[in-house]
């Protein structure tokens, strides 16, 4: 079988942050996988063995977390797929998602307190920063998505480790 | 402004909460293998402590003060930061499905961090009012970032150094972490809480 590509055009530039994913369906043209790794030690390779990596998140939660993959990639259910995302990608996402919403209930309860000199107007600020806040990052999400700069992409298979291989944590 | 800004600096740096409290230390020893781990946790817990500590503020001020429950604020604290992460999972769900494969995996983490329930503790033995609150809360968990990333990028140099046997591993981490706590006791004396 023709060894898919990297659909990382850009892969040379940017220092990538890899996972691994394995298929769990193709469907129209595109390629559905379900992420790996799941708990918190995310370092280990042998995380697909570990009894913390399998505990970590229920099925339905896995099932949640699927993410498509565009284009023919020649891959088939059940392979285990290495995929990527441009290191910069988690701090815009992060100060996407988090840091908007934060400066904005910040922003407005500092104003409710200096309006209202109170409590209660600093409350009333500080939630209707967060309502304004997560609006205003659905909207950049959106914008980032529509760019592509969040998904996730194909990398390189995986190879399957052995069934006898034993998971190890103890790097410094 | 002041005030403020000295609040900042003692709930960052004169008492960040995992150096000089030692809380938080499960997800400080365990997600601090990668500094990408270690800043997607942190920017997550930095939005549910923020969070939890406006509502915990609420819930202290109007239902456990006024009926004298404060037995109950444990078990209220615990609920309510269960909830904000619950909430937190719904929102950067609904902001982006992308953003939250990227982000998502650090949230059913916070819930069992004893870090979020110990800042909002600390918010009511201060006795600070919602502003006062929230940005303590916010300094407190931007603290805990810090210390994360900053132990993420030595134990990424650590794995590529000749450590001696006995000590590769988490030893050598602990051991890292206590000259990091020694070099931030440098800042005590700058601001007291």
């Amino acid at each position: 079988m023709r060894e898919p590509d990297s659909s990382f055009p850009d892969a040379d530039e940017h220092d990538l942050i890899e996972g691994f994913a394995r298929v769990v369906a193709v469907e129209g043209g595109r390629v559905w996988l379900e992420p790996e790794q799941t708990s918190s030690c995310g370092a280990c390779s042998s995380v697909g063995l570990c009894s913390i990596g399998k505990d970590a998140l229920t099925a339905r939660k896995l099932a949640a977390r699927r993410f498509p993959l565009p284009g023919d990639l020649g891959l088939r259910v059940g392979e285990r797929v290495v995929v990527g995302v441009r290191d910069d990608s988690l701090v815009k996402g992060a100060m996407t998602a988090y840091g908007v919403p934060l400066l904005t209930i910040l922003a407005g309860g500092i104003a409710g307190q200096e309006l209202g000199h109170g409590d209660a107007m600093a409350a009333l600020g500080a939630f209707s920063g967060l309502v304004i806040g997560l609006i205003v990052a659905r909207v950049l999400a959106n914008h980032l998505s529509a760019r592509g700069v969040l998904s996730p992409r194909f990398l390189r298979r995986a190879f399957d480790p052995p069934s006898d291989a034993e998971c190890h944590t103890d790097h410094g | 402004m002041q005030h403020y800004l000295l609040l900042i600096i003692s709930a960052a740096l004169v008492s960040n909460v995992v150096l000089m409290r030692f809380l938080g230390l499960c997800s400080f020893m365990g997600v601090t293998t990668r500094v990408d781990t270690a800043l997607g946790m942190g920017a997550s817990t930095t939005f549910c402590i923020t969070i939890s500590a406006m509502i915990d503020w609420g819930v202290d001020k109007f239902l456990l003060e006024p009926y004298d429950l404060g037995y109950l604020r444990t078990v209220a604290f615990i609920l309510v930061i269960a909830a904000a992460v619950q909430f937190t999972e719904a929102v950067v769900r609904k902001v982006s499905p992308t953003m939250f494969q990227l982000l998502g995996i650090y949230l059913p983490l916070i819930t069992t961090n004893c870090a979020v329930l110990g800042v909002n503790l600390l918010l009511v033995e201060g006795k600070m009012n919602f502003i006062e609150s929230t940005v303590f809360a916010l300094a407190s968990s931007l603290g805990y970032s810090l210390v994360m990333v900053l132990f993420a990028g030595l134990r990424e140099r650590l794995a590529l150094c000749q450590v001696p046997r006995l000590f590769a591993g988490p030893p050598i981490g602990f051991i890292t972490a206590s000259l990091l706590a020694l070099a931030f006791m440098g800042f005590s004396g700058m601001s007291t809480n």
